[in-house]
């Protein structure tokens, strides 16, 4: 009776930490939309919202510039890291001998442990300098953030499609090669579309970090809030705003309002491919 | 198809290795002894980041020992003494959710709340706040995994001679899940050394002579972004490329070790 | 001398749907009773309600009433862990924790407060030796339950069950993921076992349960078709139902 008693405040214990672990995080997600309030409840809130201005001065809080900014970058760091990643995959799972795939998937997992700032660091050596040749401007762009990033996402990206890739039973394989298939039939065929949701969560697992990131793209794009002209001039995105501009607005500030309102944009995107995620996994 | 595979796989592999080649090349003639050890320099020359290394070994430790129990418990919570289905689904998609939140998102709000209204200061223990709200929910995912991994069998095993479901958590689930969970807290804990957004600004840009909790709390991480982005000019790079190699020989090193006590305790003997 | 089990109007349902209906049955003191039926039956639900493990499934409810000896264990007023003790279960898997061989056997005593390493060492080997298990493991106890074969794991999961001194054994399946050779050891060991424990077993193996047990119970679709003397089921069963499973002609 008396372990019945302990075991009764044990759980009581662990569901109270249970409930504060969920209050703190509703919690968070109520302080960024009460924080963007401001900028929501006024008249034309959305038209004010997407406006192409941020002009602190003059009272002008468009989010465009770093919609785009973020929109931009992610997409052409995905379209560059996909089929890199996609390779790798394959590579690693169908190419490289039996014994060395163990070793190079812990090399990708390891080389995923690289903190982002190496990778802004590696940005501003190598790719700024060589986008400055190419496009004769300053080389602070968003087509260097985006190839920083891709690279930052290639380990991740291959680690994960890898994995899918290899998780496929082997007997899928061997049927269909005994029926005839060539190999890159088989992988076509057999191979991504039964490794597919595996592929498909792992891409959202790439997006999220690529919508996320924050310091290895704001060292390397320019931080200039004004509309991008094209891929070679520089930009901002959410994240890289939110960083420079945290500490300039205080609290009760418009500004301030806004940056909540970047934070908004970026809590629901990433809600939304929560939501796919779970629907790939088979969960409600 | 299978062999432009490979070929691409190359190029990327090139590049990467070019990066760390980089790192090694420009970082390694300035990583001395006296680097490792003393203060950083804005001007002149002879400047280190012992500071910089005590803070983040610091700053992640102090996280680490805060969350981890943490999680623990709010995974056992879930698993262990299981609520309600419908409990359970909400929790998991709190976790999910905050887990995905950006860290400069979570360094916003703990600016917000710590130093604005609070008003703390810039400091290794905002820092550390900060580095809670990023790591409590994958303290918590990293447990439940582990927990869940563990064959429903060894409970039942457990209970049906008698055990408590305390019993049983201690005594056989925890043993079975310690080298998964202990595999999750290395990744953890490199993911948090390398963690710049958020500390730029909770725990500040600098460090202070007499180190103090509440003193500013510069890390590796953040010293890099600082010498390239706002520091001085010429030489920063080859300072920054050597904290790079530092740092990643640090989370190189909390890998290995994690991984191989985790080794260790899951195929115990060998 | 071993107590009787006995349930009485015993039906469990997961999530509302029912498993077992009205399932009245007694195994006597000492006695091997074997339970039969076709996959699904509910004999495992049946067996893991005779120590009350069915009630950490989630959404499971039990009525009716079980007795031991002359307790109902169902009574608000009954200690889950004490009963436990009393009552041992073997699954069909053999499931050793991922201990050592000593600490396996030595989990339950510790549980109920024994500590003193002598009386442990004692209680492990005698353990082993009725479960005929000792032979083969002695000198080896640190080693690591897992690099056992899968008899002997089993009958390291038997040696745990009797290493706290329970009065019944309830055996599920003991013998389903094992080899010739080791299911005939551990049917030996049973044999061995009657008289001093109740032991309920089920079994998907017809001639097993016509080999061991004194009585056999034969369940269908959750109910309780038929009990009997084994020999005189086997010979000439009272149920064409009965008659029809074990000449394999069963359809539910
Ligand atoms: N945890 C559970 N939740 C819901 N239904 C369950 C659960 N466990 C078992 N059942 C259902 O209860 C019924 C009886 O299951 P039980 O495991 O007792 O059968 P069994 O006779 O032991 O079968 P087998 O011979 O295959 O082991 C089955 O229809 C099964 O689907
Ligand atoms: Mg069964």
């Amino acid at each position: 009776m008396r372990d019945q008693q302990r075991e009764k405040v044990i759980q009581s214990v662990t569901w109270g930490l249970g409930g504060i672990f969920v209050l703190l995080g509703f919690g968070l997600m109520a302080m960024v939309l009460v924080g963007a309030w401001p900028t929501l409840a006024e008249p034309h809130a959305l038209a004010r919202l997407l406006s192409p201005t941020w002009d602190p001065m003059r009272d002008q809080w468009g989010l465009l510039p770093f919609l785009l900014g973020t929109a931009v970058v992610t997409c052409l760091a995905l379209a560059i890291v996909v089929p890199l990643a996609l390779a790798t995959g394959i590579s690693i799972s169908r190419m490289l001998p039996w014994s060395l795939r163990p070793q190079a998937v812990r090399l990708l997992a390891a080389l995923t442990a690289i903190p982002s700032v190496v990778f802004g660091w590696w940005g501003l050596e190598t790719v700024v300098p060589a986008v400055r040749i190419l496009g004769g401007q300053a080389g602070f762009s968003l087509l260097a953030a985006a190839i920083v990033l891709a690279l930052m996402l290639w380990p991740t990206l291959g680690f994960l499609f890898a994995e899918a890739l290899m998780k496929v039973p082997r007997s899928y394989v061997e049927a269909s090669a005994a029926l005839g298939a060539s190999d890159d039939q088989t992988l076509v065929r057999i191979l991504i579309p039964s490794a597919w949701p595996q592929l498909m969560n792992a891409f959202l697992v790439a997006v999220a970090r690529g919508l996320g990131e924050t310091v290895a793209v704001q060292m390397v794009i320019g931080g200039q809030v004004a509309m991008p002209a094209g891929l070679l001039s520089p930009g901002a995105t959410l994240t890289t705003q939110l960083l420079t501009d945290a500490t300039l607005f205080p609290p009760g500030t418009r500004g301030h309002a806004a940056l909540d309102a970047m934070a908004l944009a970026l809590l629901a995107a990433m809600g939304l491919l929560v939501r796919l995620s779970a629907r790939w996994q088979g969960q409600p | 198809m299978h062999h432009l595979a490979f070929f691409v796989m190359l190029g990327a592999v090139l590049v990467m290795a070019g990066l760390l080649l980089d790192v090694v090349r420009e970082g390694l003639p300035h990583l001395t002894w006296q680097f490792l050890t003393s203060a950083p320099k804005e001007r002149g020359e002879g400047g280190g980041i012992g500071p910089e290394i005590v803070n983040t070994i610091v700053m992640v430790g102090g996280a680490m020992i805060v969350t981890a129990p943490l999680g623990l418990l709010v995974g056992m919570s879930q698993v262990e003494w299981r609520p309600p289905h419908a409990v359970v689904s909400v929790f998991d998609q709190v976790r999910a959710t905050w887990l995905s939140i950006p860290s400069v998102v979570l360094g916003f709000l703990v600016y917000r709340v710590a130093i604005a209204w609070w008003h703390w200061p810039l400091s290794v223990v905002t820092g550390v706040l900060a580095l809670c709200v990023m790591n409590w929910p994958m303290m918590v995912s990293v447990a439940v995994t582990a927990l869940r991994n563990v064959p429903a069998t060894y409970r039942e095993a457990s209970w049906a001679l008698g055990a408590t479901r305390s019993q049983t958590v201690r005594r056989v689930v925890l043993p079975a899940a310690l080298g998964e969970l202990i595999n999750g807290w290395g990744w953890a804990m490199a993911r948090l050394a390398g963690e710049s957004a958020a500390l730029i600004m909770t725990a500040g840009l600098n460090v202070s002579t007499h180190w103090s909790a509440w003193g500013p709390g510069e890390t590796l991480a953040v010293y890099i972004w600082y010498v390239r982005t706002e520091g001085y000019g010429a030489r920063g790079s080859g300072v920054a490329a050597a904290t790079a190699l530092t740092l990643m020989l640090l989370i190189a090193l909390i890998l290995w070790v994690s991984g191989r006590l985790s080794d260790w305790r899951q195929h115990p003997g060998r | 001398m071993a107590p009787t089990i006995r349930t009485e109007h015993l039906s469990v349902s997961y999530h509302r749907t029912p498993v077992l209906h009205q399932i009245s049955l007694e195994a006597a003191g000492g006695e091997v009773l074997a339970l039969i039926g076709p996959s699904g039956c509910g004999k495992s639900t049946f067996l893991r309600a005779l120590n009350r493990l069915v009630e950490e499934t989630p959404g499971a409810r039990v009525e009716g009433r079980v007795y031991l000896g002359n307790m109902n264990i169902y009574a608000p007023s009954v200690d889950v862990t004490q009963l436990r003790r009393r009552v041992g279960m073997v699954f069909q898997a053999p499931n050793p924790f991922p201990f050592s061989i000593f600490d396996n056997v030595a989990y339950g005593p510790r549980l109920h407060g024994v500590t003193d390493a002598g009386e442990l060492r004692r209680i492990v080997e005698r353990s082993l030796q009725e479960a005929a298990l000792w032979d083969e493991v002695r000198g080896k106890l640190r080693r690591p339950a897992l690099t056992l074969s899968g008899g002997q794991q089993q009958r390291l999961c038997i040696a745990r069950a009797l290493a706290v001194d329970p009065e019944v054994l309830l055996l599920d399946e003991p013998t389903a993921a094992l080899d010739p050779l080791s299911t005939e050891k551990i049917e030996e060991l049973i044999a061995n076992l009657r008289g001093r424990y109740t032991i309920v077993m089920v079994t998907h193996n017809l001639r097993q349960a016509a080999r061991i047990s004194d009585r056999t119970a034969f369940f269908a679709e959750g109910r309780l078709v038929e009990v009997g003397w084994t020999r005189q089921m086997f010979t000439a069963p009272q149920d064409p139902r009965t008659e029809q499973y074990l000449t394999g002609r069963y359809q539910p």
